[in-house]
């Protein structure tokens, strides 16, 4: 079909995100067919890591071919592009693409997932629905990030749910049934007021003559660029069709108004996948009664698909009120970075899983600080300054998922060999077991942000990016630098450091298997800490058009 | 372009591989090849640098200053200097020395604008994509930086080479020596850094290094709370500092050294950022200026952020002179003078900040160390003091000064530091302190260090007492060791601007500096030996499950066979130990003369090689300090010639003004103070959190939920009694699903689902029409 320039489809013609989509649902299918003829559980599991490498794979193949400066039209170029009329009736297509926002968080899934099924190894129960359910959580979270018509983008954000919530539901903890019903819950409500909006967007493009659902088109009508059939911005639609609707008359002539609404509806959706303050309350019982596997997807990953969210919908669709609530939205992150530090602090002597998810919110908070910074109104702040606040948010994302999910791997050999996931009561661990202290060291190191390791990169250029709209909040912000730091480091004397007392009795150091399985992800962070170019090219381009918009004083 | 100008990067390369050696080959396993090779590379190292301090000082702009300091005609060499490879800016660097050697010092008194000398290398390469720009990173050397270079590559080596012998007995010998390897690359790197990114990532690997050594005995509480007391107070420091670098970026456009066009030293925004202020009303240059120094209170331990450096004497000693006293705590001294044209781009607020800070930091440490009987902590408490001084004197204008006793300090400290370690060695292996090894390590160690248990040493260890009394003298200020000449030029210099304030704070700092020195001094190695019967240190809090001898102190090797040696002496000297005491001995008595203040052939050979305006010395302040110290040395030996017959005997000094000896050997009470106050109120916080947490955000999810839940069932009741007939049987279904699933499958879930909606739209519409308006 006809594609408009700023769509490129794969270069050889093989549909790569296709492939890339279904390998983990075939991989699924071949479960359920082991299954069926009886495999031994230990055959599964072996087979399963192994499949892992496909889709692993496939995206290398993506992200190589993958021309991370090139831009079109005002925004990154959208590229692997597979765009086939479905639903022609309410104009749904079969649509997936990659950019810079995308892919990194594309190579983040297939990653993190083999740690995932690394950190299931230990399951008894039910292994193979397990390993399934797995293969479907990544399926789900893939297609997220590969989807971009509105259509397919709700179903598989809702969809990677279930297999999050039987994750959860079926093997977690003792308080699983909560933590499980808050999680579904929460996010689903959270997401009603985004589906209405599509529905409202849609009806909205029809009255202006070009009815769709798809992302870049519409994302590209909210920043004012051209598209083939539409004229006018996505402000001016949405006004347009509410004023028909004779709302205007009762709520007044504001098109501000209507943007916001529209704003609120996506921000919370996917503020609460985010777990941005006060939204966040669904994130520590989920991370800590979650089943290992669950906890390290729902941290590395899924966490992220809420930024990403913000990143495709929030800025591009709604960019004017984006920066007339950049304050509120940084407002929000900065206590939420601030509620992270302490809540952590406060588990020092408690829980570990609920430790490292307070640091998640801690974390992910820098990442609500750069996209309000990004958005916020001209503060003398350069296009370089906001892009520089994208690349950051994006490369914590990226060290974030990469450190959190280790050290929930670690927290789980600590538990299977402690028994206890709790704090207290460890001590002395280094003396036995070396090898562990140092892994779980650098990992807790990358967490806090250490410079040569890539989550203080992400850190910094957030902190860049930020200060030059948003400078108070960004000063205010490092008390979560030094916080965080604190209850990690506390952390980690409480398990290690000190003489060896009883939990070192038959305490065993790593096994090979468990160090190979940790190194890739520490030697990741170590090379992108010291050189991040090979990633942060991905996005750069990306970003920079992105935030185009926000330089032009809006609303 | 010689080899050493073309691979500056090898010098902190090879460090790093040496760590990456013994971290991840076998060859951790055996001791002797990890201490070997580490030191080896560390040589090599120190070669290069040494190689490349002289090829820098051979380069066409240095050649000609100094031949001009020896009355030779002085050309005009600015374009020399460019012959580098890059023309930025050598004019203005080379300009500054040459206006100076013409003879005409005296023209322009008042404001001299500091200029550094021209880069003989800079290096770079693409790093990181920003936006429509691009990061850049790379080396940048000029004279400053070859000299620090070979400073710490010289004294790292002698450490390592100390290490070698004090380590021996440790177990995790060949981790340590991983771990000092990464410091002193980072170290390295952090000099030679051509943008403060780097310089301050390389800055932090030091921190982080800090806490792997000071808490590297980590079976012991003390260790690793000192450890993350170290890192958590110094990170206070360091994210202001971070602060501090994104707003420079913000305002320059980049972080790169050079005055070049989009550098921070570039002449034009200098200006800019001293004229134009910010939101809190102070110039853009002091807002900068004193984030980044926030870096340096932390890092070099100045007053308030003082607190950790003495409790980092935890780690072993070596640790001790090599970060805490030689190179890492200076690293804060060499963030301002790296960064000096920005601190002079103001109206000089910030420069007297600076100076105040550092005058405070030295009286106030030289005061504490006055009071105190642990070998260590004098040093420790010295080095503070002995910071402030450097601080100060960048304070007050004096770059030269500063960077001088930077320089010297770090040799003469290095070697007292090792000196100590010698001794708390040696006393390590007394027949008293063995034995109380036996029942608690960590107090042995603590008696072995505590000076009124030592005395008559002179005669016991002679290279030590030699050697450390070279490095007393160079810390007094008797001429002519290293320490007078630096501390003189400062002093000469606060009395020449008139800052007599500094001037004569510095002044009773350096008093009390030469009377601390000597009670030490006094105690250590006169007198009669006390230690048989030691002040025996009590240990607060006794290690549970100490049977486990894994862990074990700086040389624990020791206790296990002291009954075979019940006959050996523990007097005597390892030969790399002492190797490494008389290579810093002969830089304490030698480093002085790098920068004489004399026109003579070599002298100011530093201020000439750095490109600055060279100071005559001051016969009046050279012979008041050396009447001060000399008055020091004469009172503390009046005092203390006698004292401590035995080792219970009362200080007397605590004998004379016991409440004053009592709030000085207790620090002022710092640390106290900051636990009742910041401590306090972070785990406050921290249950507030979580308090709200749990509590109230927490009780808001789950009550809306229990409402949901109370909706639908009167729902249901409506349902069942109202409509009962068609839907009855969809209603027990409901039902007996809802019994399994009683959060989930109340009825209409939508319902609940739009209540939130509803909410949001509400709070949304409440914003714009009732705050907004």
């Amino acid at each position: 079909m006809n594609l408009p320039a700023y769509l490129m489809p794969s270069p050889d013609g093989v549909p790569w995100l296709t492939l890339l989509l279904l390998s983990p649902l075939l991989g699924m299918v071949l479960v359920g067919l082991a299954g069926a003829l009886r495999w031994d559980d230990r055959l599964v599991k072996i087979g399963v890591a192994a499949w892992m490498g496909l889709p692993m794979a496939i995206a290398i193949v993506v992200a190589a071919g993958f021309a991370s400066t090139a831009t079109s039209d005002g925004q990154g170029l959208v590229q692997f592009v597979e765009k086939i009329p479905w639903i022609q009736a309410i104009r749904v297509d079969y649509f997936l693409g990659v950019d810079g926002l995308s892919l990194p968080l594309v190579l983040l899934t297939v990653v993190m997932a083999p740690l995932a099924v690394a950190a299931s190894w230990s399951v008894t129960e039910r292994v193979k629905t397990h390993f399934a359910m797995l293969l479907l959580l990544e399926a789900a979270m893939l297609g997220y990030f590969l989807a971009l018509n509105f259509f397919f983008f709700f179903i598989f954000w809702e969809f990677s749910l279930v297999p999050a919530f039987f994750l959860i539901q079926l093997w977690g903890r003792e308080n699983r049934t909560y933590a499980a019903f808050k999680f579904f819950i929460y996010t689903m409500a959270g997401s009603v007021g985004l589906l209405l909006l599509f529905q409202v967007l849609y009806l909205a493009t029809r009255s202006a003559g070009a009815p769709t659902f798809d992302l870049i088109t519409l994302g590209r009508l909210g920043q004012g660029l051209a598209v083939e059939g539409t004229q006018g911005n996505l402000r001016d639609i949405i006004f347009a069709y509410v004023e028909k609707l004779g709302l205007t008359a009762s709520l007044g002539r504001y098109p501000l108004l209507y943007t916001s609404i529209a704003f609120w509806a996506i921000f919370v959706a996917f503020a609460i996948k985010l777990a941005v303050w006060p939204f966040h309350t669904w994130l520590p019982d989920a991370y800590s009664q979650a089943p290992l596997a669950g906890s390290i997807m729902l941290s590395a990953v899924m966490s992220k698909m809420g930024a990403y969210g913000m990143l495709r919908i929030l800025l591009p669709l709604v960019p004017d009120a984006a920066q007339y609530f950049a304050p509120v939205m940084g407002a929000l992150a900065l206590v939420g970075i601030v509620a992270g530090a302490f809540g952590a602090l406060a588990n020092v002597d408690g829980d570990i899983k609920r430790l490292i998810a307070y640091t998640s919110i801690n974390h992910m908070g820098y990442v609500m600080l750069a996209i309000a910074a990004a958005a916020a109104a001209p503060g003398g702040a350069t296009q370089d300054s906001r892009a520089i606040a994208i690349n950051g948010a994006l490369m914590q994302m990226v060290a974030h998922g990469l450190s959190t999910g280790v050290l929930f791997y670690l927290a789980g050999l600590l538990h299977a060999r402690t028994g206890s996931w709790n704090l207290s009561g460890l001590g002395g661990l280094r003396t036995v077991a070396p090898t562990f202290a140092g892994v779980m060291g650098l990992a807790m190191f990358a967490n806090l942000g250490l410079p040569g390791l890539a989550g203080f990169l992400g850190e910094f250029f957030i902190f860049r990016g930020a200060w030059a709209t948003l400078p108070l909040f960004t000063n205010l912000a490092v008390i979560g630098l030094i916080i965080t730091a604190l209850a990690l480091l506390l952390m980690f004397q409480r398990i290690f450091l000190g003489p060896a007392g009883k939990a070192a009795h038959g305490f065993t150091d790593l096994h090979p298997a468990e160090l190979w399985t940790t190194v890739p992800f520490l030697a990741a962070l170590l090379f992108f800490g010291v050189y991040p170019a090979p990633i942060m090219n991905l996005f750069n381009a990306t970003a920079t058009q992105l935030v185009a918009v926000f330089q032009r004083v809006l609303s | 372009m010689s080899f050493f100008l073309q691979y500056p990067w090898l010098i902190p390369a090879l460090p790093l591989f040496g760590f990456a050696l013994i971290t991840f080959t076998p060859l951790r396993q055996s001791k002797s090849a990890s201490t070997w090779t580490a030191t080896g590379l560390m040589l090599v190292a120190t070669l290069l640098a040494l190689g490349l301090l002289a090829a820098v000082a051979g380069s066409p702009t240095h050649a000609e200053s100094a031949g001009a300091a020896v009355g030779e005609p002085a050309g005009d060499s600015a374009g020399a200097a460019a012959g580098t490879g890059h023309g930025e800016s050598a004019g203005t660097a080379a300009g500054t020395g040459h206006g100076a050697v013409a003879g005409d010092t005296t023209s322009e008194p008042t404001h001299k604008s500091f200029a550094f000398p021209a880069p003989a290398v800079v290096q770079r390469f693409e790093w990181a994509p920003a936006g429509s720009s691009t990061f850049a990173m790379g080396v940048y050397i000029d004279s400053p930086v070859a000299v620090m270079l070979a400073m710490v590559t010289i004294a790292a080596t002698c450490i390592h080479l100390f290490s070698i012998g004090y380590m021996a007995s440790n177990p995790r010998q060949s981790r340590f020596f991983s771990f000092i390897s990464l410091f002193t690359s980072a170290m390295l790197l952090m000099t030679m850094a051509d943008n403060l990114l780097l310089f301050f990532m390389a800055w932090e690997i030091m921190g982080l290094c800090s806490y792997l050594l000071i808490g590297f005995l980590y079976e012991r509480p003390q260790a690793y709370r000192a450890a993350v007391k170290a890192f958590i107070t110094t990170r206070i420091g360091d994210v202001l500092m971070l602060l501090g670098l994104v707003y420079l970026w913000t305002q320059a456009g980049s972080l790169a050294l050079g005055t070049g066009e989009g550098e921070i030293f570039n002449p034009e925004f200098l200006k800019r950022i001293g004229e134009t202020t910010n939101a809190l009303g102070m110039s853009h240059a002091s807002g900068i200026a004193l984030l980044i120094f926030c870096g340096t209170i932390g890092k070099s331990a100045q007053f308030p952020l003082h607190v950790w450096l003495p409790d980092a004497m935890e780690g072993p000693t070596p640790v001790s002179a090599l970060i805490h006293a030689a190179t890492m705590v200076a690293a804060g001294v060499f963030l301002v003078a790296r960064t000096y044209p920005i601190f002079q781009a103001d109206d000089g607020t910030t420069l007297q900040v600076v100076a105040f800070i550092g005058a405070f930091t030295a009286l106030f440490a030289a005061s504490i160390a006055v009071a105190q009987y642990d070998i260590k902590r004098i040093l420790a408490y010295s080095t503070l003091s002995q910071l402030g001084f450097m601080v100060a004197a960048l304070g007050i204008g004096g770059w030269v000064a500063g960077m001088f006793h930077l320089l010297t300090h770090a040799f003469f400290k290095a070697l007292l530091f090792l000196g100590s370690g010698a001794i708390i060695h040696a006393m390590e292996g007394t027949t008293a302190i063995e034995k109380l090894h036996h029942s608690d390590e960590y107090a042995a160690q603590q008696t072995a260090q505590d000076i009124r248990n030592m005395g008559g040493l002179r005669t016991k260890l002679p290279w030590t007492f030699w050697t450390y009394s070279i490095g007393y003298l160079a810390l007094a200020g008797i001429v002519p060791f290293a320490g007078f000449w630096s501390k003189d030029e400062i002093l000469a210099h606060a009395a020449e601007d008139g800052n007599f304030v500094v001037y004569g704070v510095l002044t009773l700092a350096a008093f009390l500096t030469a009377f601390y020195m000597t009670r030490q001094w006094l105690l250590v190695f006169f007198g009669t030996f006390r230690g048989e019967k030691p002040v025996a240190f009590v240990n607060t809090e006794l290690h549970v499950g100490h049977d486990d001898h894994l862990g074990h102190d700086d040389h624990a090797g020791h206790a296990s066979h002291t009954d075979a040696h019940a006959d050996h002496s523990p007097w005597h000297e390892s030969p790399t130990m002492t190797a490494a005491l008389v290579v810093l001995a002969s830089f304490a008595l030698t480093a002085g003369f790098f920068n004489l203040p004399f026109d003579i052939p070599g002298g100011f050979w530093l201020t000439h090689l750095w490109s600055q305006e060279p100071a005559e010395i001051n016969w009046l302040v050279a012979s008041v300090s050396l009447v001060v110290a000399l008055s020091g040395i004469g009172i503390g030996w009046l005092a203390y010639r006698n004292a401590f017959g035995a080792a219970q005997d009362t200080d007397p000094l605590n004998a004379r003004v016991p409440g004053m000896f009592r709030l000085l050997n207790e620090k002022y009470r710092v640390d106290e103070l900051y636990a009742a106050s910041f401590g306090r109120v972070t785990n406050a916080l921290a249950l507030a959190w979580a308090f709200i947490d749990r509590a109230l955000l927490n009780g808001i999810v789950d009550g809306v939920g229990k409402l949901t839940l109370f909706v639908s069932q009167v729902n249901f009741i409506i349902d069942d009694t109202l409509l009962n007939d068609g839907p009855d049987a969809l209603a027990s279904g409901t039902n007996a699903a809802g019994r399994q699933t009683r959060r989930l499958q109340t009825g209409k879930a939508q319902d609940y689902i739009a209540y939130v909606f509803a909410g949001t739209l509400a709070l949304a519409m409440l914003y714009l029409y009732v705050i907004k308006k």
